[in-house]
This record gives C-alpha cells, structure tokens and sequence, in this order.
C-alpha cells in the first residue's frame, strides 16, 4: 500500500515509518504539519493515511481538519486518524459524511502491531476502524434509547465488535464463537434495530453509528 | 375606586414612615434641645457646662445606633443596600503574664481588654467621624421634611379646636405630603452614609486578598496532585517496563517463552500507564478544550455523560484560555452533581456570551435542594469563579429543578 503519515513529533513519525515499512508497506511521503498533510493527501491520493489529531501550527485539530477538507475534496479517501485521546466528537464528525475509508485509534493501538496494520488495511478497503473506547462510550451513551436495549448482552457485544470495523469473521474469531452463530446474532440484531441487512461491513457500521447518532 | 384604595394605603403608609423618620431623627436635636432647655431653667451659664458635656457624650453614643436604624429603615423600604463598613475588632489574647492583649494595650480581664480596644476603635474609625456628620445633617434635610404631614396634622387638630380655616389647609398639606414626606431620607443615607471610595478600596483589597490566597492554595494542591500521580503511577510503571525489558533481554537467548510473556506483560503495562497519563491530562486540560474551544469540549462532554444532555450555544467566540477552563470545570462539575446528588435523568445545558459576560447555565430535572454550603463543592465552584470577579447562582427549591447559572465578565477575542 502505498501510505502517507502525518505527525509532528519525529520519534513517532520515524518509528510510525519503521513499522510500516517492516509489514512491506510504502510509505510515500511524510507531514509534519496540517497544511502539509492537506497537500500530500491531494496530490499523491495514497491508498491510505496515517493523521495525528493535534499538529502545528496551532497545535489544535490541524490534523483533523485537513484530513476532513480532503475527503470533502476527494469522497472516501481513506483516512485513518491516530489520536492520544479519542473523543465521541471527532468519531460524530468523520463519520457524519457517510462514505467509508475512515478510522479514529488511540495510539496505543500501534502497540499491537499486527491488529493495527490489519485495521489500516480494512481502511485502505474502504472499511472503518473505530477505537472500542469510543464504541464503549457510543454504546453507554445510548442507554436512554429504547430499542438498543431489547437487544441481548451477546448481541451487545456483536454489535460493538461491528462497529468497531470488524467482519462477521473477525468477530466469530474474538468471541471464540463459529461464522454462521454471528450470522444469526447480526440477522436478529437488524431486525431489532430495523436496519436492512447488508453484506457491506462499512454500510452495516454506518447504519449502526448513524441509528446511534439519532438516538 | 381601586386607585383611590390604592392612593390612600400609599398615604398611610407614608404618613407612618415619615414619623419614624422624624422621630429617629429628632432623637440626636432632641437630647441637645433638652441640654439647652436645662440650661435655661437652671439660668446660670456656668450650669450649662454640665448638660453640654452630657449631650456630647449622648450624641456620641447615639450616632451609630441611628445610622444603624437609618440604614436598616432603607434597605426595607426600598431594598438598596447602604454597608456600614465599620473597623472589625481585633482579637484579644492572653498572654504568659496573664494580662490581655488587645493589640494596644493590655488589660486585667478579657472584658476590660476588648472595651477599651472598642473605644479606641470608635475614636480611630473613619466611620464614626462620617456617623456624626449624618447625625448634624439629617434632622435638617430629611427630618424636616418628614415632619411635614405630622405638623400639618397638628396644625389641623389646633385649627379644628379654635374653629380656624387654617385647620383645613393644615390638612390637605398633611394628605398631600403624606406620600412623598419620607423619600427624601433615601438620598440622603445613600448620599452620606454610602461607602467612600476609600472604604471600597479596602474591602475590594480584602476581597482580592482572599481570592489570591484561595488560588494559591489551589494550585499548590494541584500540583501536588500532579506530581504525585506522576511519581506513584506513570514513572513506578514505567521503571517496571524498563525492568521487564532489561530481563527480557536476558531470557531471548536461554528461555524464549518467558521472554515473550515478559515482553507482552511489558506492552501491556506500557498501555496502562498510557491511560493513566490521558486521565491526567485530561484532569488538567481537557484535549477537546485545548483543541476547539469551551463550547466543543462542552458538547464532547455531554456525549460522554450518562444523563441525557442537550447543549445550547451559539457561535462561540474563543476567550481568554483560564476562564474558558474554568467555566468547563465548572460545568462539569454541576453536570456530575446532577448526576450524582440530584439523581436527574435529563440536563440542558447553555452557553451564552452577551458581549460583556459569559453566562453559563445548568439546568437539570433531579430533586433540588442544593446549595453553597462552607466547604461544600458549590462554594470552591463559586471561589473558583470569584477569582475571575465570575458569580454562581443557584436556584434549587426542594423539590427541584436545579438551575444553576455561572457569569463571568470578559470580552470576547
């Protein structure tokens, strides 16, 4: 893939770098501030990029922003956003757009180096990648909502898994559980949520981020 | 009919506050008229040195009382507030002789102690000196002409006696003035019994001086806090990952496996004390805030929060970063009491800038009852608040709702 990382701390950049190119990734250029990363990420439409929130020269949502102005320029150009903190907010507004390619990780996550990559692909695909503390919170925050709470704690946690990204096989492999169980858990979770079934992960993930956002 | 009713309960009730001012304000010419009259009976002006110095001391006495009375008298009729901004005593203590200190003086008992610093007070204090000149002034502004509707009724009651037609003209002036004799006493106490710029200088350096020392406190607190979160949690873990990786090191080559678990234990305590230090951050300076502003990390807040919270606010302008923090931590703060105390299930919440203040309000459906206790969370919100010349109102009858409502004057930048 080839991928651009925007971050304005070098440590992280070199290492963010390091990694990428030690799972046979191209990392094709690197940003360092929020106009920077809004060129690279126009000029060079990588398949996939890797934002830090916070960049000079404000220090405040530089990232963010250039990463929302160039997918308003080029719909569903995958962005995958790295942050130190993820916030409920943020995950709303990438995810206000509709279309997929988008991720919103706590930085942690590159500590599990194999999932990251993994996520970053499901991105590149066109996928989402959520963080679970703010799918946790996502799903907290909804507890005034009538309708998610018919559904069962199995079909809670399905329900979590796919919004972080994950496909019907991902979460039959986390939850120790076989393909077609998690077929019929997300069968019935739609039909409580009265969602339309889809094959598409990213539709099934916006459908679920969106039901959430209204309620 | 009804304006009539009205007019005559206006009159009524003018003619009996226009006594009590003519009374009150009489009392000081009264023990003078009395010393005089003395004076006169005995009919030796030598004899009148004793009644002089009696009605000296008599006046003395008197003042403060009066003012007193007077100040009361306008705050209930009217509601303004005049503060008597008299010299607090200071504090008696006894010493290893067994005699009393006053700070002067000393003295044989406590009593004798705190008596004579009383009296050295009255004498030093401006105050006084301001009492007696309100005590000479106000009989002949105030108490004159409160003693109109009084006199034209006397004047009735003689005129009705001796059959006179002045008997008729001494009542229209009484009914007349009945309404309006007692106002003037408003100005005048407001006038010269109001406080003196010097007397508002010093209590706003008192007030600044209390804010400072509760900011100071607070901080120190803080970085206590800080630091001793930082030592006990992210550096002990991080001493500890850099241990297990030193051992790790060691085992790559003899036991692989324990290398492997050791590194995994390392990954995981390194993912620990990350959380930890964004709990701390985001105790210090919430990211969102530091990002986007007060009225971003206001609704990010309210996502987070388990009521149902909605969030009104318009353009916000950015303000000055230390008041912003502080309206976030104090709405946080009233959005955890919500949840906590008043066991409410929804909140609004408001942020408004009119120009010259922010005004932030919260408003939720629990069950009340909350109040600035000493102490109490409400009251370190309102000192927090207090250092940015900020207010906190709370409205929390007990049966609820709870609206509580932050202003803080500052210019939009």
């Amino acid at each position: 893939m080839r991928i651009v990382v925007a971050e304005d701390l070098y440590l992280l950049r070199d290492g963010m770098v390091r990694l990428l190119e030690s799972f046979g990734h191209e990392v094709v250029a690197t940003a360092a501030t929020g106009p920077e990363t809004l060129d690279a990420l126009l000029k060079l439409r990588p398949d996939v990029s890797v934002v830090d929130v916070r960049m000079p020269p404000t220090q405040s949502d530089e990232g963010l922003r250039a990463a929302l102005a160039a997918r308003r320029e080029v719909p569903g150009l995958p962005v995958l956003i790295l942050s130190q903190h993820v916030e409920q907010l943020y995950a709303r507004e990438l995810l206000a757009d509709g279309s997929g390619g988008i991720g919103y990780l706590l930085k942690d996550s590159v500590f599990d180096a194999g999932q990251f990559v993994d996520a970053l692909g499901r991105v590149a695909g066109g996928g989402t990648a959520m963080d679970p503390a703010v799918i946790a919170k996502l799903l907290a925050g909804g507890t005034t909502n009538r309708r998610l709470d018919r559904l069962s704690e199995r079909e809670h946690s399905v329900l979590g898994l796919m919004a972080e990204g994950l496909s019907n096989q991902a979460i039959a492999r986390r939850l120790f559980l076989s393909d077609s169980a998690i077929s019929k858990y997300t069968t019935s979770l739609f039909g409580k949520l009265g969602i339309t079934d889809d094959d598409n992960s990213n539709r099934r993930v916006l459908a679920v981020l969106a039901y959430l956002n209204d309620g | 009919m009804g304006r009539m009713v009205s007019w005559c309960a206006e009159a009524g009730r003018g003619f009996w506050r226009a006594c009590v001012v003519m009374v009150v304000s009489m009392l000081v010419p009264a023990v003078w008229g009395a010393a005089v009259a003395l004076t006169v009976w005995w009919g030796n002006p030598w004899a009148g040195m004793a009644p002089f110095v009696f009605a000296c001391l008599g006046t003395f006495a008197l003042s403060r009382p009066v003012c007193q009375v007077f100040r009361g008298l306008v705050r209930r009729w009217t509601g303004t507030v005049v503060p008597a901004g008299y010299r607090e005593a200071g504090p008696v203590t006894r010493m290893s002789t067994g005699y009393w200190w006053n700070g002067v003086s000393y003295a044989r008992t406590a009593e004798e102690a705190r008596e004579d610093q009383e009296l050295r007070n009255r004498w030093t204090d401006p105050a006084t000196w301001r009492d007696l000149r309100f005590t000479a002034i106000v009989p002949v502004t105030a108490g004159l002409v409160a003693a109109v509707p009084a006199a034209g009724l006397v004047v009735a009651g003689v005129g009705f006696a001796r059959a006179t037609p002045v008997a008729a003209l001494g009542l229209v002036v009484a009914v007349a003035a009945a309404p309006y004799a007692w106002r003037p006493v408003v100005p005048v106490t407001v006038r010269f019994l109001g406080a003196s710029p010097s007397m508002r200088l010093a209590d706003r350096v008192d007030e600044l001086t209390a804010q400072r020392a509760d900011t100071t406190i607070a901080q120190a607190a803080e970085i206590r806090r800080i630091e001793r979160d930082l030592h006990d949690g992210a550096q002990a873990r991080l001493v500890a990952l850099g241990m297990s990786l030193a051992t790790a090191e060691k085992l790559m080559d003899t036991d692989p496996g324990q290398a492997k678990t050791l590194l995994r234990e390392a990954r995981a305590g390194a993912t620990t004390s990350l959380a930890e230090l964004r709990d701390l951050v985001r105790g210090i300076s919430p990211p969102v805030l530091t990002e986007r502003g007060l009225v971003d990390a206001v609704r990010a807040m309210a996502l987070d929060s388990p009521l149902s919270v909605t969030v009104e606010a318009g353009a916000p302008p950015r303000l000055d970063p230390p008041i912003e923090s502080a309206v976030y931590f104090g709405v946080a703060e009233l959005l955890t009491n919500a949840a906590k105390h008043a066991h409410a299930t929804a909140v609004r919440i408001s942020l408004a800038h009119d120009g010259a203040a922010l005004v932030a309000e919260v408003e939720d459906d629990g069950r009340g009852g909350a109040g600035v206790r000493p102490g109490g969370g409400l009251e370190g919100l309102r000192r927090r608040l207090a250092v940015f010349d900020g207010t906190l109102e709370i409205s929390s009858p007990a049966d609820g709702p709870t609206l509580a409502r932050m202003m803080v004057p500052c210019e939009s930048s």
